[in-house]
C-alpha cells in the first residue's frame, strides 16, 4: 500500500471513529441503565484507542502506540471493571434518574454539537487529521459537561468525568500531529486513573453515610 | 549537587515511610523533618539562582528560576508550619474519639504527597507535566478534606473534586491548544513541551490559538485558585477539612494555582507583546482579580461560620494579589509577591486558632462559640487577634506594606480607578472581619455557660514560629531574599 492511500484512508477513518464517539455520548445521554452507561463509556474508549493507534500506525509513531494501549487497558478494561464493582458493592437501583427525559435532553446536546462546530469553524485550518474531529471533541465537552449537569447519582457525574477527558483526548489527538510527548501523556494516564479511585472511595463513603447517591442532597453547605 | 531532585524526593519518601511507621508521634516528627529539610534546601536554592539564574535538573526535566524558588520558599514554610500544629491537633481529636488511627496515618501520609505535588508544579519544565501535578496536589488534597467523614465533609470533597476536575479538564484543554500551537510552528519534528523552550519560541506562535488556549487555561486553574465565580468550592472545602489542611489550602495551595496560571500569563503576554491585543491576559486577570476582591467583603459580613468567613478573607486576598499581577508595573508585581509571602505566614496562624476554637467548642458556628472566647482560650485569641489585625492590613504586619506597595504602584501607573477600587474592597473586609471577630473573642461569656477547664495552649509554637518571622519580615527583608524577589516580578514582567 502506498503511503498516501494510507493517509487518505485514516483521514477519513479518523472522522468516522470520532463521530462514533459522538452516537456513543448520546446513547449515554438517552440510556437509563447504569451498567449500560458503564459499557458505552468502554466503547467510546475503545473507540478513542483505535483513533490513537490509526494515528500511531499512520505516522509510524511508536509513543502514540504507547497511548492506544494505555487508553485500552486502562479505560475500556480497567475503570469499566472497578465501576462495575463499586455498583455491584453498594447495590443501587439501576435506573440513574436524569432531571430531564430523554428527548429533551437531545435536543439540549443536538444545540450544544451545534455549537461546537460553529465555535471551532475558525480553527479548523489548525487540525491535521480529519476536518471536523475538533468541533467534535468540542461537542463530547460540552455535552460531557451537560451529563454532569443532568444526573443527580454521583456514580453517573463521575461517568460524565470521564466523558469530558475523552472529549480532551481527542482534541489532543485532533490538533496535534504525533499527540503529546509521552511523558505528559503518562502524568494524564496516571491521574484519570487514581482520579476514579478517589472519586469511587469517596462515592462509597457518601453512600454509607447518606444512604444515598444522590447528589441533590448534598445541599447543606451555602453562601 | 543535586538540589532540585532532594526537594521532591525528600517528602514523598517521608509518605512512604508514613505507610509503615506505627506511632503517631514518629509520623508527626518525621513529617516535620521532611518540611524543615525542604526549607533548608529551598534557602540553597535561592543561592543557587541568585548566583547562576536558572537551576535545571535530569536534562531540563526540572528547572527552577526565582519565581520557582520563592514558592519553593512558602510551601516549606506552610506545610512545616502544619506538621508542627497537626501532631498534636490529632492527639486530642483521638482524645475525644472524633477521628481513627487509621485516619489519622492518611493524613500523614496524604499532606506530604500534596506538598510533593505543589513542589512538583513548581519545579517541572514540562507544561504537561506541571497540569499532572497540580491534578496530583487536587487529588491528594481533596481525601484530606473528607478525612472526618462526617456529612458535611463529604458535601464539600464532592464539591471540590468534581468542580476542581472539570476545571482542569479544561486547563488540559488549554495546554493541548498551547502544545498545538508550538506543533504548528515547527511542523516536522516534535517539539519540546518545556516552557523554556516555548519562551524562547514565544513570537512565532499564532496568537489567536494562544488567546484561546489561555482562556481555558484561566478558567481551569482560575477554578483551583478560587477566584470568583468559580470559588463556590472553596468556602465549604476550607471550612469542612481538618484545620491543618485548610492552612496548608489557603496558604499555599490556591497560590500554586495562580503560579501555573502565572506561566501561562507570562508565555501569552512574550507572544502577543506589541501586538493589538498586548495586554490580553493581563486583562482577564484584572477583571476577575476585582471581581473576587469585591465579592468577598458582602460574604464576610454574612458569615455565620469562623472558617467560611477566613476563607472568604483568602478569596480577597487572591484578588488582590491577582489584581496587582495584572497592574503589571514592576511595583505592584513585587507587592503582590511580598503580599503572597505575608499572607502565607498570616493565614495558617488563623487557621490553628480556628482549630482551636473548634476542638475546644465543638463547633465553628458563631452563636456557638461567641461571646468571650477570650475568656477560655487566652493564649490562642491573642495570637488569633494579632494575626486578624495582620490579615486586615494593619501595620506593623507586612500585609500593611505589601497593599501599600501594591496601591501606590496602581497609582504611579496612573491606574486610580482600579486603585480606589482596591481600596473600597479592602476597606469593607477590614471592618466586616474586625466587626465579627470582635464579636465572638472579646466580651463576657453568655450566662449559664459553664467555664471549660480548656485554658489550653495549643499550638502555640507553630504559631508563634509563623507570627514571629512575620514580624521579622515586616521590618527587615534579607538582602538575597528581596534579590530573588526583585528577580521574580521581572521574570512575571516579562524582563527576562
Amino acid at each position: 500500500m502506498h503511503p498516501p492511500t494510507t493517509l487518505e484512508i485514516s483521514s477519513q477513518v479518523i472522522p468516522l471513529m470520532a463521530t462514533l464517539m459522538l452516537v456513543v455520548q448520546l446513547l449515554l445521554i438517552a440510556q437509563r441503565m447504569l451498567l449500560t452507561n458503564i459499557r458505552l463509556f468502554a466503547i467510546q474508549s475503545l473507540l478513542l484507542s483505535g483513533i490513537a493507534a490509526v494515528v500511531a500506525f499512520n505516522y509510524n509513531a511508536s509513543h502514540v502506540y504507547v497511548v492506544a494501549v494505555l487508553t485500552f487497558i486502562g479505560k475500556v478494561v480497567f475503570l469499566p471493571w472497578l465501576l462495575n464493582r463499586l455498583v455491584h458493592r453498594i447495590q443501587i437501583h439501576q435506573d440513574v434518574e436524569p432531571l430531564l427525559n430523554a428527548p429533551s435532553s437531545m435536543l439540549i446536546c443536538a444545540a450544544l454539537t451545534l455549537l461546537g462546530y460553529s465555535v471551532t469553524r475558525p480553527f479548523t485550518s489548525l487540525e491535521k487529521l480529519g476536518n471536523n474531529t475538533l468541533a467534535i471533541a468540542l461537542a463530547l465537552l460540552l455535552t460531557g459537561f451537560f451529563l454532569m449537569i443532568n444526573r443527580r447519582k454521583a456514580l453517573t457525574q463521575v461517568l460524565a468525568l470521564l466523558t469530558v477527558e475523552n472529549g480532551v483526548m481527542l482534541a489532543a489527538v485532533a490538533l496535534t500531529t504525533y499527540g503529546m510527548p509521552l511523558v505528559v501523556e503518562l502524568g494524564i494516564f496516571f491521574d484519570v486513573m487514581v482520579a476514579v479511585m478517589v472519586l469511587g472511595i469517596l462515592v462509597y463513603r457518601i453512600r454509607e453515610n447518606f444512604d444515598s447517591m444522590d447528589t441533590g442532597k448534598l445541599d447543606q453547605l451555602k453562601g | 549537587m543535586l538540589l532540585l531532585t532532594p526537594i521532591l524526593l525528600v517528602p514523598l519518601s517521608v509518605a512512604l515511610l508514613c505507610l509503615l511507621v506505627p506511632s503517631r508521634r514518629v509520623m508527626a516528627a518525621l513529617g516535620v523533618l521532611a518540611f524543615a529539610t525542604t526549607l533548608g534546601l529551598g534557602i540553597a536554592l535561592l543561592h543557587e539562582v541568585l548566583a547562576r539564574g536558572v537551576v535545571r535538573e535530569w536534562s531540563e526535566f526540572l528547572s527552577a528560576d526565582a519565581l520557582s524558588a520563592w514558592m519553593v520558599l512558602l510551601i516549606s514554610v506552610v506545610s512545616l508550619a502544619t506538621s508542627l500544629y497537626a501532631g498534636r491537633y490529632f492527639e486530642r481529636d483521638m482524645a475525644a474519639g472524633v477521628i481513627t488511627m487509621g485516619r489519622v496515618r492518611e493524613f500523614f501520609v496524604l499532606t506530604p504527597l500534596f506538598g510533593t505535588g505543589m513542589f512538583l508544579v513548581v519545579l517541572a519544565n514540562n507544561l504537561g507535566v506541571m497540569w499532572a501535578a497540580v491534578e496530583g496536589t487536587a487529588l491528594s488534597s481533596v481525601l484530606l478534606v473528607a478525612l472526618y467523614n462526617r456529612r458535611n465533609s463529604l458535601e464539600a470533597a464532592w464539591k471540590y473534586v468534581i468542580l476542581g476536575s472539570l476545571g482542569l479538564a479544561l486547563a488540559l484543554l488549554g495546554t493541548v491548544f498551547v502544545y498545538a500551537a508550538a506543533c504548528k510552528s515547527h511542523p516536522d519534528s516534535l517539539p519540546s513541551f518545556n516552557w523554556s523552550y516555548l519562551m524562547s519560541v514565544a513570537r512565532q506562535l499564532d496568537p489567536l490559538q494562544l488567546k484561546l488556549a489561555f482562556v481555558f487555561v484561566f478558567v481551569g486553574y482560575g477554578t483551583k485558585a478560587g477566584f470568583a465565580p468559580m470559588h463556590t468550592w472553596l468556602p465549604d472545602a476550607h471550612s469542612e477539612a481538618p484545620s491543618p489542611t485548610s492552612a496548608m489550602l489557603s496558604g499555599v495551595s490556591l497560590k500554586i494555582a495562580l503560579y501555573a496560571l502565572l506561566r501561562f500569563h507570562i508565555l501569552t503576554t512574550a507572544c502577543l507583546d506589541g501586538g493589538p491585543d498586548a495586554g490580553f491576559s493581563g486583562h482577564l486577570l484584572l477583571g476577575f482579580g476585582l471581581f473576587s476582591m469585591l465579592l468577598a467583603p458582602s460574604f464576610i459580613l454574612v458569615q455565620r461560620n469562623l472558617k467560611r468567613m477566613l476563607a472568604y478573607s483568602s478569596l480577597e486576598h487572591m484578588g488582590l494579589i491577582c489584581t496587582g499581577i495584572a497592574l503589571n508595573s514592576p511595583l505592584t508585581i513585587f507587592g503582590a509577591l511580598l503580599h503572597m509571602g505575608y499572607h502565607a505566614l498570616t493565614k495558617p496562624v488563623l487557621f490553628f486558632a480556628a482549630g482551636n476554637i473548634h476542638q475546644t467548642f465543638h463547633s465553628l458556628e458563631f452563636r456557638v462559640i461567641g461571646p468571650g472566647v477570650g475568656k477560655v482560650l487566652p493564649v490562642t485569641v491573642v495570637l488569633m487577634g494579632l494575626a486578624a489585625l495582620s490579615a486586615v492590613g494593619l501595620p506593623p504586619f507586612g500585609l500593611f506594606f505589601s497593599e501599600l506597595t501594591i496601591i501606590s504602584g496602581g497609582l504611579a501607573a496612573h491606574q486610580i480607578t482600579v486603585s480606589v477600587v482596591i481600596l473600597v474592597a479592602l476597606l469593607a473586609s477590614f471592618c466586616g472581619i474586625l466587626q465579627q471577630l470582635t464579636r465572638i473573642l472579646l466580651g463576657a461569656r453568655k450566662p449559664g455557660d459553664h467555664p471549660t477547664d480548656a485554658r489550653r495552649s495549643d499550638g502555640v509554637p507553630a504559631m508563634t514560629l509563623l507570627l514571629g518571622s512575620l514580624l521579622l519580615f515586616s521590618v527587615w527583608l534579607p538582602a538575597p531574599l528581596l534579590e530573588l524577589m526583585h528577580q521574580a516580578a521581572a521574570i512575571i514582567g516579562g524582563k527576562p
